[in-house]
């Protein structure tokens, strides 16, 4: 070899690592230097925590890890380190975060900027490891951000981005960052960390009035009479909720800027130009569903492809200007909502439900992949297929459809 | 800095950090013990109040709060969860340089239904880890107190509860017996003190808190404070229930130091149960003979109480329940 060497080219070509989601939101945990972990095992997410315990292990960062009783234990133990004024992750899948859900209410109530990972998951019974979203939209209602991550690389993004959004003294809400189980927490596939130009991204964490003796004595969450402030206190979590997406835009404009990917803040759109129908979804069949897309627009089918990328706060104003004007919608959608309007999903109806103030009204056609058997991409053709037809008769057969269903779809 | 300890009420100071502006009942043990917990901690410590009285009849419709140290709420079953938490949030920030160095009590006063029921495995969990300076009080009234008087497994044998009244089949009321909390957290072998207290002798409690945060570890400490609305006393007889509760051996006063166990208080004669048990409506169902079954177990007990002593080594005290007639 000669003493002569090539000059590295990192600096123009990002040092790509093959991660799983867990392993990519690990390093985001780490990045942002968070200083107390609560843990509790659960697939899928669990692999976010032996890569964090293994870190910790390894001193590659420092921080309290606590192996909790159970997820309420979890959730209560970054709500009050939080509360002192510690930067705190916790995460849990499936039952595991119904478990805490007392814990996961009284932390936006409190104004915790927790964050925590939702590794998607069928819940119980019978015992089921395949994803849906029920177990994280279940807490739609509760104050806590939510956005839905696509791949490995997002999650990690998304992380980063969630501590400054949740910290923002405009918000102070805690934030879910939800992955889809297996798709996402356990396939590894190309991320590139971010480099020095995050530095400053994440301003250090100070709650106004930290639970600390060096301060003025603060009584927090004290109870009270409804009358007196009751419905105040519910209006500043609104407030909040409603500041956050003004703050949600800020940080991803910065992020952007400092990594060089671009990211649009709430929708994230394909061949929507002049799109007649539309396939909207979240999570990490939105790669198949763009896959189709480019599919039919190459047989010259005006196909698009809309991808939520927060779930709260809802983009509901973003997703009625995205999708006005086509004629037919095909949702894939992961959860169920026994019981509720048109027997739909809850992300189904939830999507009516803001597109209900669209001066057009299209056609909406629930496509429920129930129980964790995996679609694939005849399921979503077919679902813009069916869509299509509906559109070309003028009304749908049905509202609710469920393609992966052996047997007769009563 | 080790805190000293206390031998007269005087030595205390005039100083409180739980005072007024709360509405728990007149003569409220649990809060005669709160007001002298935390004046044993002083002004380092956080509070942390799982659900139940402490919480729901320290609040004011009138948003007043009686806590001159930093206080937040925790669930029901989260008392061990939010010590845990907040002491390794001080813990980390200290470590990494994030927050000055200093030593910071935290001591999480919670209920017996919080502790000894929905939140026993957390308080569990957390008395397996090795923070300092982190105290666990459980202020046992022995029920469900703040939704208006249930069971809980701290219950006492006997006693009607609206869980477990009197009634013409089941003529007990509660058929369980009292969970001896304090032995089982003495198990968790990461606890550097355990304790058992009351009221009585005034200045015991405080000096077992005092212990507790110097200990060097996690601590527990389990008050047995009378609740005048749930036993059903004339709220000026707070105190002498609580002296009649040591003195006649139903509630014994122990503490386990890394280790070694000790009776903290001796009956000197033993006195029979009666007088306790008869100041309390919610025994008044109970026959003579009732009391003098309960009397012979807690005989029993003394026996074994009195050879742990001895032998600075815990034994359990078990007694088969007395059967109803
Ligand atoms: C998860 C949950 N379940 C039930 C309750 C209702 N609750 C409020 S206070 C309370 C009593 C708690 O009893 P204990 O811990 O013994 O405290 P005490 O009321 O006796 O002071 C209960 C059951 C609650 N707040 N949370
Ligand atoms: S019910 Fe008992 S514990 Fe509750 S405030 Fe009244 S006296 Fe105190």
């Amino acid at each position: 070899m000669s003493a002569v060497t090539a000059r590295p080219v990192q600096r123009l070509v990002p040092r790509m690592r093959i991660w799983t989601g867990t392993r990519a939101i690990a390093e985001a945990v780490k990045i942002a230097d968070v200083d107390v972990i609560a843990a509790y095992p659960i697939r899928p997410y669990t692999g976010v925590m032996n890569e964090l315990a293994r870190m910790i292990s390894d001193g590659e960062f420092s921080a309290e890890i606590i192996v909790a009783d159970s997820e309420h234990s979890q959730f209560e133990i970054a709500k009050h380190a939080s509360a002192v004024g510690a930067r705190t992750f916790v995460g849990s899948s499936g039952v595991g975060l119904l478990y805490a859900a007392e814990a996961i209410t009284v932390t936006a109530l409190a104004q915790l900027p927790v964050v925590a990972l939702a590794g998607c998951r069928a819940l119980d019974d019978p015992g089921n490891f395949g994803m849906e979203w029920n177990d994280t939209l279940v807490f739609r209602d509760f104050g806590w951000l939510v956005s839905w991550a696509k791949d490995a690389q997002e999650a990690l993004d998304m992380t980063l981005v969630a501590y400054r959004v949740s910290e923002d003294r405009r918000v102070l809400l805690p934030h879910f960052v939800a992955v889809d189980g297996a798709t996402i927490t356990h396939i590894a596939s190309p991320v590139s960390p971010p480099d020095e130009r995050i530095e400053g991204f994440l301003p250090p964490y100070k709650p106004p009035y930290p639970l600390d003796p060096e301060y003025e004595p603060v009584t927090k969450a004290q109870h009270i009479a409804p009358s007196l402030i009751g419905t105040e206190q519910r209006k500043v979590v609104d407030v909040s909720m409603k500041r956050s997406r003004g703050v949600i835009e800020e940080a991803w404009r910065d992020f952007s800027r400092r990594v060089g990917r671009s990211y649009p803040p709430f929708l994230e759109s394909a061949y929507m130009d002049d799109a007649e129908l539309a396939i909207v979804t979240m999570g990490a069949y939105t790669k198949d569903a763009v896959y189709v897309g480019q599919k039919l627009r190459e047989r010259g089918e005006r196909v698009g492809v809309v991808r939520l990328r927060y779930w709260r706060p809802y983009p509901a104003q973003e997703l009625r200007e995205s999708l006005e004007d086509v004629k037919g919608i095909a949702v894939l959608d992961f959860s169920y909502s026994f019981g509720s309007p048109d027997m739909g999903g809850a992300f189904y109806n939830e999507l009516r439900a803001a597109l209900y103030e669209a001066y057009q009204k299209p056609l909406i056609l629930d496509f429920l992949f129930a129980g964790g058997r995996e679609p694939n991409v005849e399921h979503f053709e077919k679902a813009v297929e069916i869509t299509k037809r509906a559109v070309e008769r003028g009304r749908p057969e049905r509202l609710v459809y469920w393609l992966t269903l052996r047997g007769e779809d009563i | 800095m080790s805190l000293q300890p206390i031998r007269t009420p005087k030595e205390l100071g005039s100083i409180d950090y739980y005072t007024s502006g709360h509405r728990t009942c007149a003569g409220c043990g649990p809060a005669i013990g709160y007001r002298l917990a935390t004046k044993a901690a002083g002004p380092k410590t956080v509070l942390l109040g799982p659900t139940g009285c402490m919480y729901v009849a320290n609040g004011h419709q009138f948003l007043t709060s009686p806590y001159a140290v930093p206080w937040f709420h925790t669930q029901l079953g989260g008392g061990g969860a939010a010590g845990i938490g907040t002491a390794a949030a001080f813990r980390a920030l200290i470590s990494k340089g994030k927050r000055k160095r200093e030593e910071i009590n935290v001591l999480v006063y919670g209920g017996d239904g919080g502790f000894a029921d929905i939140g026993y495995a957390g308080l569990s969990m957390a008395l397996t880890y090795d923070y300092q300076r982190l105290l666990y009080i459980l202020y046992d009234n022995e029920s469900y107190a703040n939704t208006g008087i249930q069971a809980s497994s701290t219950t006492p044998w006997g006693a009607t509860t609206t869980f477990t009244p009197t009634g013409k089949v089941k003529r007990i009321g509660n058929e369980r017996m009292k969970k001896n909390v304090a032995l089982t957290i003495a198990a968790h072998p990461g606890v550097r003190y355990v304790a058992t207290s009351a009221l009585y002798p005034p200045m015991d409690l405080v000096n077992k808190v005092r212990k507790a945060l110097n200990s060097g570890g996690p601590a527990f400490i389990q008050i047995l404070t009378p609740c005048p609305k749930g036993w059903f006393f004339d709220p000026k007889h707070t105190i002498t229930l609580s002296r009649l509760a040591v003195e006649t051996g139903a509630w014994a006063l122990w503490e386990y130091e890394e280790g070694t166990f000790s009776l903290t208080y001796k009956p000197p004669k033993r006195q029979g149960l009666r007088e306790y048990m008869r100041m309390q409506g919610r025994f008044t169902h109970l026959s003579d003979e009732d009391i003098e079954r309960l009397d012979r177990v807690i005989e029993e007990q003394w026996k074994l109480w009195l050879e742990s002593d001895r032998q600075r080594r815990i034994i359990l005290p078990w007694t088969p329940p007395p059967t109803p007639l």
